[in-house]
């Protein structure tokens, strides 16, 4: 088994991404990654060898989440969002640029806006390329749960988009 | 939003299966066949593949993760803080019962009997452990071994680093240290402990940090005895235990759980000789509670200790 050292250095970044994208909030995201490695630190020993590291720190990382939304609800706040440091960039020409990142900023709204489960398994599958069958584990559902999960929030993604122009897509039909 | 028809509500999960590129090849040659007769079907993939374009591009776009270091410096500090906080566990049969052993980063630091039970928390330094506390057995397992080699007296000698972090002072420190040099198969009284850390006055307080033990076994408190020799206590209400680790030693107790002190090999702490009990000079010795008694002339010697040469007690051994 690789020393723990490794598995940090390997997976908290993106585990710190993935919880940064789902709080949407730095401070609560960083709480939630350390969370989830001390979290897996006391539990690293009796992993199995053959086990998927990473789609286990997901999981993790997707229970604190859950766990955490549960409390944040019970406290029934209304202030503002803040959102969390750190930008995105892409390469394109600045008008593909501005409509890609008028989409995006809708696709994201969405998904912000999704039930936990379509917004977890949407975020897990499309943004973090996890098989269906890990998502299916953090969120304790079949495969198939999973993939309708994505389906379902993709296609309140699609009606969001309803009358917006979408930046040309490189794959053609 | 317009009713579909059905064909198109058919073929919907497919279409957004093709966009992903999820599609088998049988879904996504309906899904061909379907657009190629359906303009409305046809934009719609069009616009799911836009959608997953937008968001690959999303998956793709490097994050500026200015935090990334600092929240990573952050998470190195707490690891290193819960590491050396957090023990490790087993539990294990033993001719004792079941018996509890932790350790820690630096050493071992419980060893407790459980009874017939095999809960840790049904202990109050098993408690003490924390609720960190992660059972691991495979982690114990080779001092497990040693201390079973150690009750079947196969072993004389525990030598484990050791954490005694659960004693609960600096003085209980002390006496634990002090306690963790009597030799195998010897006693000592809780007033010669309490005069080797400078505080003779002090018997009953060793008795309490004796009694509140961390590392009984390891730390040897079953060798701490009354000045009388009577065995006094030992774990709360376990003498039973005490009279058989010391028998395991070759100390016997007599019936009336006292160790025989007058029928003992003597010595004093610091000394390499050993004598009989009516050497001239034991009634002489300045502090007689800080003598040190041994079962056999045998524990003596592979203590590092020889014969006295007034008294030869190679040449008159006690009865056994």
């Amino acid at each position: 088994m690789e020393p723990f050292e490794t598995l940090v250095t390997v997976h908290h970044p993106e585990i710190h991404r993935y919880l940064v994208r789902m709080t949407r909030r730095a401070a609560e995201a960083e709480d939630l990654s350390q969370e989830t490695f001390l979290r897996a630190y006391r539990a690293y020993r009796s992993l199995p060898d053959d086990a998927n590291v990473r789609a286990w720190l997901f999981a993790i990382a997707t229970n604190l989440f859950r766990n955490h939304v549960r409390s944040e609800r019970r406290r029934v706040t209304a202030h503002a969002e803040v959102r969390a440091r750190g930008h995105e960039t892409d390469g394109q020409g600045p008008e593909g640029e501005m409509l890609f990142n008028e989409t995006r900023g809708l696709i994201e709204e969405t998904v912000a806006g999704l039930p936990f489960k379509q917004r977890t398994a949407f975020v897990l599958r499309k943004i973090h390329d996890l098989e269906y069958e890990m998502i299916g584990r953090s969120l304790d559902c079949t495969a198939e749960s999973a993939r309708a999960h994505v389906f379902h929030a993709l296609k309140k993604i699609r009606h969001s988009l309803n009358g917006h122009e979408l930046p040309v897509t490189e794959v053609t039909r | 939003m317009t009713s579909k028809h059905p064909q198109c509500l058919a073929i919907e999960a497919d279409l957004v299966a093709t966009a992903a590129g999820e599609a088998t090849p049988e879904a996504a040659d309906r899904v061909r066949a379907h657009v190629d007769g359906c303009r409305p079907c046809a934009e719609e993939l069009g616009r799911y593949r836009a959608i997953e374009d937008v968001v690959g591009r999303i998956r793709t776009a490097r994050r500026a993760e200015a935090d990334e270091p600092r929240v990573r410096e952050r998470l190195a500090a707490r690891l290193a803080d819960l590491r050396r906080r957090l023990m490790t566990y087993g539990v294990f049969p033993s001719p004792l019962g079941h018996i509890l052993l932790a350790r820690t980063e630096d050493g071992v630091s419980l060893v407790q009997y459980l009874g017939s039970g095999r809960d840790p928390r049904d202990c109050r330094l098993g408690r003490a452990m924390g609720p960190d506390a992660i059972e691991d057995d495979a982690a114990l397992e080779a001092f497990y071994r040693e201390l079973l080699a150690y009750l079947e007296g196969r072993r004389t000698h525990l030598e484990w680093p050791l954490d005694l972090r659960l004693a609960r002072s600096e003085f209980h420190r002390d006496v634990l240290r002090v306690t963790a040099g009597i030799p195998y198969g010897a006693v000592r009284s809780y007033a010669g402990i309490a005069c080797d850390i400078g505080k003779p006055t002090a018997a009953r307080a060793v008795a309490q940090a004796l009694r509140w033990n961390p590392l009984p076994i390891v730390v040897p408190c079953h060798r701490v005895v009354g000045s009388s020799g009577a065995l006094v206590g030992y774990a709360g209400d376990k003498l039973g235990l005490k009279a058989q680790l010391l028998a395991v030693e070759g100390v016997s107790t007599a019936p009336g759980t006292r160790v025989p002190r007058d029928a003992m090999y003597v010595t004093l702490p610091g000394e390499n000789f050993y004598c009989l009990p009516s050497c001239a000079w034991i009634p002489t010795a300045e502090q007689p509670q800080r003598l040190v008694f041994f079962g056999s002339r045998g524990r003596a010697e592979a203590a590092g200790l020889v014969p006295c040469g007034d008294c030869r007690p190679d040449l008159h051994p006690l009865a056994s």
